[in-house]
C-alpha cells in the first residue's frame, strides 16, 4: 500500500534502463506495478473519438491477445474491386525501367485540353463527323477553349471566332452546342476557389486556398522579416547602379562625341591642309569665349548638368569618391527642405550683383560636344531643382547664373594654375547689410547651420577700405547694431527704421548672434611676430562681452592668446618649413593639407595671428582685385584661373591652432569651426598641430568654463561630414 | 405545416435528434445503437436519414430508411438556454447537396418543445412512425442544444412561427477545446468570428467553420482503378460530381471525372502510368514516389482530395505548397499504382516527419500501413531528425502507430544482447535515436506495452512472455518490410529557400 503513496521519480530518458524477462524476476509480481510512475500520455487522439466503441475493441484486443483478430478490428466501408472493364480502360503496359524514375519538371506540362468528352458529346461528334471528319481531341480543344476563355460569362460567337480557327459551319455547331450544354455552369469542373472578398472563408468546398502570408512559424518569421529588409536595400542598391550606369552612359557618350569631333576636326585640319595648328588656334579662342557665354547653365537647377559635371570631374582625375558616394535617394527631400529654408534668392551668403564665373563652368566645356551644350542650354530653365548635396553642398548657395548677368572669362594669370580648392579661397565680398563691409571672405556653414563669413587680408584692403561704405566698420573690432536687421529680406523689404517693436525685439535678439570677425589686416612681410592685440580682439562675437562670457575678460583672453603665440611661434615655423619641403613632392589632390603658395604669397610669410584664427579668418592673399566673388564651390576643380592664391599654412595645423585659439566660445557662437565641410576628407591632423592643441588647451586658463580638451577631436571628425544643416540665425 | 393545423402535427425527425438506429455488426448481427440524425432528405418520395452512429467512428455514417430508426426512444435535441446565433452562414446548415435549393424555400419543421429535458415518450412505432403527430404546434423561438458537445443547433423562429433554420452555432470552440494538446487556439479568436486556421500542418486545428456539411460524406463512390472505394468521408469535390452515383478517377494522375466514357476520352491523353514525380525508392514491387506540392499542384491536390474521403481530420483549407507527398505504389504491367501515400511538410516546427497518412482502403490491412510508416521513419533516419506524426490521429492511425513503434521498440529490447555478463539497457534517448521516432512515442509505447516497471529504486523494462510471444507472431507475419538500401533520397534544406 505504502508503494503507491510515494511518488516514483520521473523517466529520465538519458538513464539507461536495464531489460528484464519478466521471467528473471518473479518477485516484481509481489512488488506490483507502480502505475503512475510515469505521467500517462496522450495517445494524440481527439478525445471524443478516442472513446469510440470499435476503437476501444480493438486496442483491449491487442492488449489481450497481442495481435490483430479478424473480428476485432475496426470497421470500415467496404470497398469493391471491379476489373470487368479495367484492362480494357487502361490499355497498353508498362515496363519498369531500371534505373528510379525521374520525371522532367517539364514533361509534365503537356498541353492537352482538360477537358473529357462525355457520351453527349460524342453525339454530337457522330452527327457533325456525318459532314466532315472531327477528331475527339479536336472537340475536345476547343470546347477547352471556349470554356478557359469564359469565366462568369460565356463568350461570345465573335469571341469564339477569334479563339478558334476553325471552319465557320463547325465553330457554329461546336459553340452553338457548348453554349446549351453550359448554361452558366463550367463544364470543366474544378474545386471551388476562394472568393477573394473572404466571403468564402468558411464555405465547405472551397478548398487550396492560397497562403496569404507566408509561414508563421516563429523561426521564420524573423528571417522573413530580414529578407525582406535586404530586398529593400538590395532595391535601393539597384536603383542606385541603375544611376550610376546611366552616367556613364551618358559619359561615354560624350566621350565618343568628342572623339567624333577630334577626328572631324582632324579631318578638317587636313583638308586645310592646318598642319602646324595655325588655323586651329586662330578658330579655337573665340570658341571656348563663345561656350562660355552662349550657354549659361543654371547648376541648381540641371540635373543633367550635374551629371555632366560629374563625368567630367571624373574625367578630370579628380577623385572617384564623389561619384561613388553619390545617392540618388537622397537629394529629394533634402532639396525640397533647402529650398524651403532658403527660397533662392533670399539667402544671406550671396551677393546678388556679383559677377563670377563658375569654375565648373568653365570646365564644362573641356571637350566640346556640341549635342551636350544644347541639351544643356535648353534644359536650364524648366528642369526642376533637384540638389545633390554630396556635389553641392552648398546647398542653396550654390551658385546660380542669373540673366543678365555678364559673367567674364577667368583671367589666366601667365599660364599659373592654381589649384587651391575652390571652398578655401577667398573672393571679393560685399556685406550690403551692415555693418557694410567689402573685402575677400568665404563663406561656410558652421555647426548648426550658422552661416559663417570667414574674412581675409589681402593688399587691397586698404583700398576696398576706401570703398567700403561704412568706414567705422572696417578698424571696428566689435560693433553691436542694434537695429540691424538679421534677415536680409527684411532688410531689403522694410526700412530699419520703420520696424514694429516686436520684430524689433526680435531682431535684437537675433542679432546678437550675429558674430562679425575681422580679418587681421595684412601685415608688412616676415613681420610675423610683430602682431598687436587689435587685429585678434576682433575675432570675438559681439555677444561676447566680459559679463557674458563666463568671468573672462577680453584683456584676459588677448594676453593669453599672446602667449599662446609666442609659444607657438616656433612650432608654426618649423611646421611651414616641413611643409615646404613635402610640398614639391605632394600629389596635387591633397592639395588640402598642403600648402601651395604663389609667388608672391611666398614672399610673404604667414600671419601666425591667420593661422590662429584661421576658423574665422584665414589669412588670403588675392593679386587679382578682379576675382569674382563668388560661394565657395566644391567642385574641386583644379584649374581655377580666377581664384586668389592664398598663402596657407598646412591647414590641419590651422585647424588645430584655430580651434584652441578660440575657446569657449564654440560652445555659444558655434560658428567659427573651421569646417572645411567639404567632401575632402581632412587626413589626421599632423602631430604636430594636435601637441600644439593640447598644449594650447593646458595653456589658456578658462575660469567658469570648463575646457574640452577633446573639442579638437571632435571637431575634427567633425571635419568629416560632407554635410551639415544650414540654418540662418 | 398544414399537420400543425388539426393539432396533431406530425413528429418530424430533425436534425439534432437522437433515437437507436439499426445496424448490423461486424458478426451481421442486428444491433440498435443510439445514432444522432445529421440530415433528411426525401427521395421519390421515401424520407431518408443521415445517421451518426454515437462513439462510431464518422466513416460508419449512412444514410438510412425510416424502417430503421426506433421511433420509440426517439430524443428531440436539447434545448440550451442561451446560445447566440453567430454567423450563421447559409451555407453552413445541414443538407445534401440535393436538397440545397428545395430547403431555401421550404422552412424545416422545428421539433416543438415542451419540456426540452423531458425524455420522449414511447411513440406508437410503425413504419411511418414519423408521421404520428404528437406535440402541440407550440411553437416559439427555441434554441437546441444537442447532447453532443461538440453540435450546438439554434434555430430561429420568426415572429409569425415559421422556423427559419436550424443553424449551427460555432460548433468548433467546443470541440477544439476537447482537442488533443497539440491544437492551439491561438488564431480561433473569442470574438466569435472564425478565423482561417492556422497555415502550418495539414490537420484540422480550427473547427469553427465545421459545419454539418463537411460531417456527412458527400461521394457516394469512387472508381479507382480495378477498385470501387466507397468514402469515409466528405472531400470538397466539385459540388455538380457530388450527386455522381460514381466518381471516376483517373488511377494514375487522380484526376476526377464524371463519367466513364470522360475517362476513357482522358486517358487518350493522360499517359501517366505512374504518380507525376521522382521514384525515390524501388523494392520488388513496391516503389515510391516523391512529389513536390509546390510543384505539381494538380496531382497534390487530386490525391488530396481523395485522401480526405478517408482521412476525417485532413484538412484541405490551404494549397497543398509547403508539402512533399510520398506515393507508395505497386507495380504491375498496367503501371504504378497507388496503394498509399503520406505528406510531409517541408519543415515542420514541431518535430513532424507525417502530416497526412493513409492506406487506401482497398489495401488495408495488409501491412502497407506500416510500410509506409516505416518509409517515413526512414526518412528521419536520413535527415537525422526524429519525427511524429502529426496530430490529431486516427483510431486507425493510433493503432499502426502504436503497431509499429511496438514492434520497432521490442525488436530493439530483444535484439539487446547481455554485455559480457551485464544486464543489457538502454535509455529512452537511444531507442528514440536508433529508430527516429521521438522520445514521446517511445514513452507512450513502453507504458501501452505495460514494459516500464519500478524496481529496487530504479526504473527497469520487463518483457513479459506474452509481450515476447505476440511480438514474435507479428514478425513473422510482417513481410512487408523497407530496405534502407533501396532508399534514395537526399533531404533538402527547406528553410534555406526562400519558398517552400
Amino acid at each position: 500500500m505504502s508503494k503507491l503513496s510515494f511518488r516514483a521519480r520521473a523517466l529520465d530518458a538519458a538513464r539507461p534502463l536495464p531489460v528484464y524477462r519478466r521471467a528473471e524476476l518473479p518477485q516484481l509480481t509481489d512488488c506490483g506495478f507502480i502505475s503512475r510512475a510515469v505521467p500517462q500520455m496522450p495517445s494524440g487522439m481527439d478525445k471524443d473519438e478516442e472513446l469510440e466503441h470499435h476503437l476501444q475493441r480493438a486496442m483491449s484486443a491487442q492488449q489481450v491477445f497481442r495481435e490483430r483478430k479478424e473480428n476485432m478490428v475496426i470497421p470500415v466501408p467496404e470497398a469493391e474491386s471491379n476489373s470487368t472493364y479495367y484492362d480494357r480502360l487502361y490499355k497498353g503496359q508498362v515496363k519498369v525501367p531500371k534505373q528510379l524514375i525521374h520525371v522532367q519538371p517539364l514533361s509534365l506540362d503537356l498541353e492537352q485540353p482538360d477537358y473529357d468528352m462525355d457520351s453527349e458529346d460524342e453525339t454530337l461528334l457522330n452527327r457533325l463527323n456525318r459532314k466532315m471528319d472531327m477528331k475527339p481531341l479536336q472537340f475536345e480543344i476547343m470546347v477547352d477553349r471556349l470554356e478557359k476563355a469564359s469565366t462568369h460569362q460565356e463568350v461570345s460567337l465573335a469571341e469564339a471566332k477569334r479563339l478558334l480557327n476553325e471552319d465557320d459551319y463547325l465553330l457554329k455547331s461546336v459553340y452553338d452546342y457548348w453554349l446549351r450544354k453550359r448554361r452558366n455552369r463550367c463544364l470543366i469542373f474544378q474545386v471551388k476557389q476562394e472568393n477573394r472578398d473572404g466571403s468564402t472563408n468558411h464555405h465547405a468546398y472551397v478548398a487550396f486556398r492560397r497562403r496569404t502570408e507566408k509561414m508563421t512559424t516563429r523561426k521564420n518569421r524573423k528571417n522573413d522579416e530580414a529578407s525582406y529588409e535586404k530586398m529593400l536595400r538590395l532595391r535601393r542598391e539597384f536603383s542606385r547602379t541603375v544611376t550610376i550606369l546611366e552616367m556613364i552612359k551618358k559619359r561615354e557618350k560624350s566621350k565618343r562625341e568628342l572623339l567624333h569631333l577630334t577626328l572631324e576636326v582632324v579631318e578638317k585640319r587636313y583638308q586645310l591642309s592646318d598642319f602646324n595648328g595655325d588655323v586651329l588656334k586662330t578658330v579655337a579662342l573665340p570658341l571656348e569665349e563663345k561656350a562660355v557665354y552662349c550657354a549659361p547653365v543654371n547648376v541648381n537647377n540641371s540635373s543633367r548638368h550635374k551629371t555632366n559635371v560629374k563625368a567630367k570631374m571624373q574625367k578630370n582625375q579628380v577623385s572617384m569618391r564623389e561619384e561613388l558616394t553619390f545617392d540618388p535617394t537622397r537629394p529629394k527631400n533634402r532639396c525640397t527642405k533647402w529650398e524651403r529654408l532658403f527660397p533662392p534668392q533670399r539667402f544671406p551668403g550671396r551677393l546678388p550683383r556679383a559677377e563670377s564665373i563658375y569654375r565648373a563652368d568653365v570646365n564644362q566645356y573641356d571637350f566640346h560636344s556640341s549635342g551636350e551644350d544644347e541639351g544643356n542650354s535648353t534644359m536650364v530653365a524648366q528642369t526642376p531643382p533637384t540638389s545633390d548635396d554630396e556635389n553641392y553642398p552648398d546647398g542653396v548657395f550654390i551658385f546660380r547664373r542669373t540673366d543678365g548677368c555678364l559673367y567674364l572669362s577667368p583671367r589666366w594669370d601667365g599660364g599659373h594654375v592654381d589649384i587651391q580648392p575652390l571652398h578655401e579661397r577667398h573672393f571679393l565680398t560685399k556685406l550690403s547689410l551692415s555693418p557694410d563691409w567689402m573685402g575677400l571672405s568665404r563663406r561656410r556653414t558652421g555647426r548648426g547651420g550658422r552661416i559663417l563669413l570667414d574674412r581675409a587680408s589681402c593688399s587691397l584692403d586698404s583700398l576696398l577700405n576706401q570703398l567700403d561704405t561704412y568706414p567705422g566698420s572696417w578698424t571696428r573690432s566689435r560693433t553691436v547694431y542694434p537695429n540691424e536687421p538679421v534677415d536680409l529680406d527684411q532688410k531689403l523689404l522694410m526700412n530699419s527704421s520703420s520696424i514694429p517693436s516686436l520684430s524689433q525685439a526680435l531682431k535684437n535678439i537675433q542679432t546678437l548672434r550675429r558674430c562679425c570677425f575681422r580679418p587681421r589686416p595684412i601685415q608688412n612681410q616676415r613681420i610675423t611676430d610683430s602682431r598687436t592685440a587689435g587685429p585678434s580682439v576682433e575675432d570675438r562675437r559681439f555677444l561676447d562681452t566680459p559679463g557674458s562670457a563666463g568671468g573672462i575678460t577680453e584683456e584676459q583672453y588677448y594676453s593669453h592668446q599672446q602667449q599662446l603665440m609666442k609659444m607657438k611661434k616656433q612650432q608654426l615655423e618649423q611646421l611651414q618649413y616641413n611643409e615646404a619641403m613635402s610640398r614639391a613632392t605632394a600629389p596635387l589632390d591633397h592639395q588640402r593639407n598642403q600648402s601651395h603658395r604663389s609667388p608672391e604669397s611666398t614672399s610673404r610669410t604667414l600671419d601666425s595671428v591667420s593661422a590662429h584664427f584661421a576658423a574665422s579668418a584665414v589669412v588670403s592673399t588675392s593679386p587679382s582685385a578682379q576675382d569674382a566673388l563668388r560661394p565657395p564651390k566644391t567642385t574641386g576643380v583644379p584649374n581655377c584661373p580666377g581664384a586668389s592664391r592664398s598663402s596657407y599654412s598646412t591647414s590641419s595645423s590651422v585647424s588645430g591652432v584655430g580651434l584652441l585659439s578660440i575657446p569657449k566660445q564654440q560652445s555659444q557662437v558655434g560658428a567659427v569651426y573651421p569646417t572645411h565641410h567639404h567632401n575632402i576628407r581632412p587626413s589626421a591632423p599632423p602631430p604636430s598641430a594636435l601637441k600644439l592643441a593640447t598644449l594650447a588647451a593646458k595653456v589658456i586658463p578658462v575660469s567658469g568654463l570648463p575646457r574640452d580638451i577633446d573639442e579638437p577631436d571632435r571637431q575634427l571628425n567633425g571635419l568629416s561630414e560632407n554635410t551639415q544643416p544650414m540654418e540662418v540665425t | 405545416m398544414t399537420k400543425m393545423a388539426d393539432n396533431s402535427a406530425s413528429v418530424e425527425i430533425v436534425e439534432g435528434c437522437r433515437l437507436p438506429v439499426l445496424r448490423k455488426n461486424q458478426e451481421n448481427e442486428d444491433e440498435w445503437p443510439l445514432a444522432e440524425i445529421l440530415s433528411v432528405k426525401e427521395v421519390s418520395a421515401r424520407k431518408l436519414y443521415y445517421v451518426h452512429y454515437i462513439d462510431f467512428n464518422k466513416r460508419l455514417d449512412e444514410w438510412v430508411t425510416s424502417d430503421r430508426l426506433d421511433m420509440k426512444k426517439l430524443q428531440f435535441p436539447k434545448k440550451e438556454a442561451k446560445t447566440p446565433t453567430k454567423n450563421g452562414l447559409p451555407g453552413s446548415r445541414p443538407s445534401s447537396p440535393e436538397r440545397e435549393v428545395k430547403r431555401k424555400v421550404e422552412p424545416v419543421p422545428l421539433a416543438p418543445q415542451v419540456s426540452p429535458v423531458t425524455p420522449v415518450p414511447s411513440l406508437p412505432s410503425s413504419a411511418e412512425a414519423s408521421q404520428a403527430a404528437v406535440y402541440p404546434a407550440a411553437r416559439e423561438t427555441s434554441t437546441f442544444k444537442s447532447r453532443e458537445d461538440h453540435e450546438q443547433l439554434t434555430s430561429l423562429t420568426t415572429q409569425n412561427g415559421t422556423a427559419r433554420r436550424l443553424i449551427p452555432s460555432q460548433p468548433g470552440r467546443k470541440r477544439k477545446a476537447n482537442c488533443g494538446g497539440t491544437d492551439e487556439d491561438s488564431q480561433d479568436s473569442s470574438d466569435g468570428i472564425p478565423s482561417a486556421p492556422r497555415m502550418t500542418g495539414s490537420l484540422v486545428s480550427d473547427r469553427s467553420h465545421d459545419d454539418i456539411v463537411t460531417r456527412m460524406k458527400n461521394i457516394e463512390c469512387i472508381e479507382l482503378g480495378r477498385h470501387r472505394l466507397k468514402p469515409w468521408y466528405f472531400s470538397p469535390y466539385p459540388q455538380e460530381l457530388t450527386a455522381l452515383p460514381i466518381l471516376y478517377l483517373c488511377e494514375f494522375c487522380l484526376k476526377y471525372l464524371k463519367s466513364l466514357k470522360c475517362l476513357q476520352r482522358h486517358l487518350t491523353k493522360c499517359n501517366l502510368r505512374h504518380p507525376p514525380g521522382n521514384e525515390i525508392y524501388r523494392k520488388g514491387t513496391i516503389s515510391f514516389f516523391e512529389i513536390d506540392g509546390r510543384k505539381n499542384k494538380t496531382y497534390s491536390q487530386n490525391l488530396c482530395l481523395i485522401a480526405k474521403c478517408f482521412l476525417d481530420h485532413k484538412t484541405l483549407y490551404y494549397d497543398t505548397d509547403p508539402f512533399l507527398f510520398y506515393v507508395m505504389t505497386e507495380y504491375d504491367p498496367k503501371g504504378f499504382h497507388i496503394v498509399g501515400y503520406f505528406s510531409k511538410e517541408k519543415e515542420s516546427t514541431e518535430d513532424y516527419n507525417v502530416a497526412c497518412i493513409l492506406t487506401l482502403p482497398p489495401y488495408q490491412r495488409r501491412g502497407y500501413g506500416k510500410l509506409l510508416i516505416e518509409f517515413s521513419y526512414e526518412l528521419s533516419k536520413v535527415e537525422g531528425k526524429t519525427g511524429t506524426p502529426e496530430k490529431p490521429l486516427s483510431d486507425l492511425g493510433l493503432l499502426s502507430y502504436r503497431s509499429y513503434w511496438s514492434q520497432t521498440i521490442l525488436e530493439i529490447l530483444m535484439g539487446l544482447k547481455p554485455d559480457n555478463g551485464e544486464r543489457p539497457q538502454i535509455t529512452i534517448n537511444e531507442i528514440s535515436e536508433i529508430t527516429s521516432v521521438k522520445k514521446e512515442d517511445v514513452i507512450s509505447t513502453l507504458q501501452y506495452l505495460n514494459l516500464i516497471n519500478y524496481y529496487k529504486g530504479q526504473y527497469i523494462l520487463t518483457l513479459s512472455e506474452d509481450i515476447v510471444d505476440g511480438h514474435e507472431r507479428a514478425m513473422h507475419k510482417r513481410h512487408l518490410r523497407i530496405d534502407p538500401k533501396c532508399l534514395h533520397f537526399t533531404p533538402k534544406d527547406w528553410s534555406k529557400r526562400g519558398k517552400w
